[in-house]
């Protein structure tokens, strides 16, 4: 037996060698953006650097992506703020009530993206409340307002990207490439013939698939990555598709294997020859093919001579939930502010609508605002160090630059460290100390104003925690009742035959998708049987019809008639159905009929 | 003396480097098949940084022929 030992990656004090490489990269970024708005003598300098933070990403394919929807969501929200501001001008109410509105409606968008087309939507959303509600008392301010905006942005995004290129910033496929053969080697190793019960096979099977959609994302922004970006992207899009439908073939595998041999153990020439099992053998081998093909194409940089599409699969009534939430959340913290009579409170309402778009593409929104609830003051006194202890007064740029580096460095190393609670404080206390420390030339060293924003920022945040509080999100069997529905309605739709935009490859995929957005309740029997139902709910339902033991989800499936249905057969199944009728009186278990049903629609293009 | 020519989009005024800039860079990404056929990525250490070398010198070929 061999073993092979896998090098540890150079580290300093705690950290990889590449988190440090990232972290002085971001702060030469910060450096150049403000020393090139200084120079331009933009109105707005710390917008560069703050786009330089927001952009920071530790591959250049991701920041380039990302700069290109920021653009795109700056350009929105600008048009937004100009046609807000023409109109209501002159109400105070109606503008914040057309800001809630737009936020919510930007909010809904985000819900039914993912990446950073998502983190475009909310972007367009708080840009809204960056530009026309800090010049809620001087409307005639707001197109100067958004040219400054848009300037210190785009210069922002050229220093990114200079300073990614200039300093050889990782590509993502390598990773992408490894990752995807990490998963290859779990999906072989799923095919294995292991006695399990079903609620772990279904586990497993969903984890596997959670994991292949979850890197949709990072695929897609490997296509600005270089001048193969868009080929290698390809790539990988039919690799992971590939991959899916690989385990949809294992699944098939096992269920037949599990039929002709109840003990598992039996490897007679017998129980080999049955043609079911020949059958689902080529089937998962040809996918395992097709993901090896993909990824020799992903690391050469070669077109692939097929290629599938990664429908992303979305609910739109979570989405919707969303959006109406964010919109109230705002309107209370607005509401708020309003009976308050503050002065200056229009910078507090910008950095609620902040929190609330930034959370809204995070996992967990309600989590986001702690993070930044706590991110907050630990910012406030970094920047207060940085400002009265360390810069104090001082005029000279090299300075500032040199003070950044420790802060830079340091919060940008903490946003690669793999807890995610303790990546978001890294990240949250960039973005915050920029904002307080706003670098202007020449810089203010103004006490006041510091604690006015340190107050707002706080002040904003607590608000926003409490109005989440308030008006909680829907609760986690509410979301899974949502889910499901749609996956009975998609189930209904395929069976119909009305539903033939998708490649049965690619429909699998958009199931991957929805499967991995089921989120757990923490009732292992009830999760167990719905990401079954998920993976798998053709089976469910002959089970369901049969007297299965399904949970009934409370006010959700109700009846029998039901239970079980939804599963998104993929289109194009009408002859195959009947082919898989014959199989099903040759093969004789039921296993094997459901088994084959699915593998005769998912053969590849 | 070279003179730039502006340009306005609805009376506003937009700086000439703008409109060169947003050229060369549809020109890169236009080229980038191209680019790719020729094994561009394969002849540098650093692809990134020729491409970037490759759009500032169609930004400077714009800025001095138009």
């Amino acid at each position: 037996m061999t073993t092979a030992t896998i090098p540890r990656p150079l580290s300093f004090g705690g950290a990889p060698l590449s988190a440090w490489a990232f972290g002085i990269r971001i702060w030469v970024a910060v450096v150049i953006a403000l020393a090139a708005s200084f120079w331009l003598e933009l109105e707005a300098p710390s917008s560069a650097a703050l786009t330089v933070a927001i952009l920071a990403a530790p591959t250049r394919g991701q920041a380039l992506e990302k700069a290109c929807f920021r653009l795109l969501g700056t350009a929105i929200g600008v048009t937004a703020a100009l046609a807000v501001t023409a109109v209501f001008s002159q109400t105070r109410d109606l503008i914040l009530a057309a800001f809630a509105g737009w936020i919510g409606l930007c909010v809904f968008a985000a819900g039914l993206m993912d990446g950073n087309r998502a983190y475009a939507a909310v972007l367009s959303g708080y840009t809204l409340a960056l530009i026309a509600i800090q010049q809620l008392d001087t409307p005639q301010h707001v197109f100067e307002s958004s040219v400054a905006r848009g300037a210190a942005i785009a210069v922002g995004i050229a220093a990114v990207a200079f300073v990614n290129d200039l300093l050889a910033a990782p590509d993502s496929f390598p990773r992408l490439a490894s990752q995807l053969a990490a998963l290859h080697r779990r999906v072989r190793d799923y095919a294995k013939p292991v006695p399990r019960d079903e609620a772990t096979d279904a586990a497993t099977a969903a984890g596997l698939l959670r994991d292949i959609a979850a890197l949709r994302p990072e695929i897609t922004s490997l296509a600005t990555e270089s001048a193969s970006g868009s080929i290698r992207s390809a790539a990988a899009r039919s690799t992971a598709v590939a991959l899916v439908a690989a385990v949809h073939a294992a699944r098939v595998l096992n269920a037949v294997f599990a039929a002709n041999n109840p003990a598992m153990g039996d490897t007679s020439a017998a129980t080999l020859r049955s043609p079911a099992l020949a059958t689902a053998s080529r089937e998962f081998l040809g996918r395992i093919f097709a993901v090896r093909e993909g990824l020799a194409a992903l690391n050469a940089g070669h077109r692939l001579h097929w290629g599938w599409r990664m429908p992303l699969y979305r609910s739109r009534a979570i989405a919707a939930a969303a959006g109406l939430r964010a919109a109230a959340h705002l309107v209370l913290a607005s509401g708020f502010f309003v009976l308050a009579g503050w002065p200056s409170a229009e910078v507090s309402l910008s950095l609620v609508a902040l929190v609330i778009g930034l959370g809204a593409v995070s996992p967990n929104p309600q989590g986001f605002t702690v993070a930044a609830f706590i991110a907050a003051p630990i910012a406030a006194v970094l920047a207060g160090t940085l400002e009265f202890l360390i810069l104090d007064g001082v005029t000279e740029f090299p300075l500032l630059a040199l003070a950044l580096a420790p802060f830079v460095i340091g919060t940008m190393v903490v946003a690669t460290m793999p807890h995610p609670m303790v990546a978001s404080l890294g990240r949250l206390n960039l973005i915050f100390i920029l904002v307080i420390l706003s670098p202007s030339n020449p810089q203010s060293y103004d006490a006041n104003s510091f604690l006015f924003v340190v107050l707002f920022l706080c002040t904003g945040i607590g608000l926003l925690l409490a109005a989440q509080t308030l008006i909680p999100p829907e609760s986690i069997e509410r979301r899974q009742r949502w889910i499901m529905a749609s996956v009975r309605r998609d189930f209904e739709q395929a069976l119909s035959g009305r539903d033939r935009r998708l490649a049965p490859e690619e429909a699998m995929f958009r199931d991957a998708a929805r499967i991995g957005q089921i989120p757990a309740s923490g009732a292992s029997h009830r999760d167990g049987a719905l990401l079954e139902e998920g993976c798998d709910p053709a089976r469910s339902r002959e089970r369901g019809s049969a007297g299965g033991d399904l949970p009934v989800t409370p006010g959700g499936r109700g009846g029998g008639g039901a239970r079980g249905r939804g599963y998104a057969t993929p289109p194009r199944h009408g002859s195959h159905r009947e082919k898989c009728s014959e199989r099903r009186g040759r093969a004789g278990a039921r296993d094997q009929r459901s088994a084959h049903a699915r593998s005769h629609g998912y053969r590849r293009r | 003396m070279h003179s730039f020519s502006e340009l306005v989009i609805g009376d506003v005024f937009v700086a000439p480097f703008i409109a060169y800039a947003v050229t060369a860079l549809a020109i890169v990404l236009a080229l980038r098949p191209i680019l790719h056929l020729c094994g561009f990525d394969k002849l540098f250490s650093n692809p990134g940084l020729a491409e970037l070398s490759l759009y500032v010198a169609i930004l400077g070929l714009l800025t001095v022929a138009f």
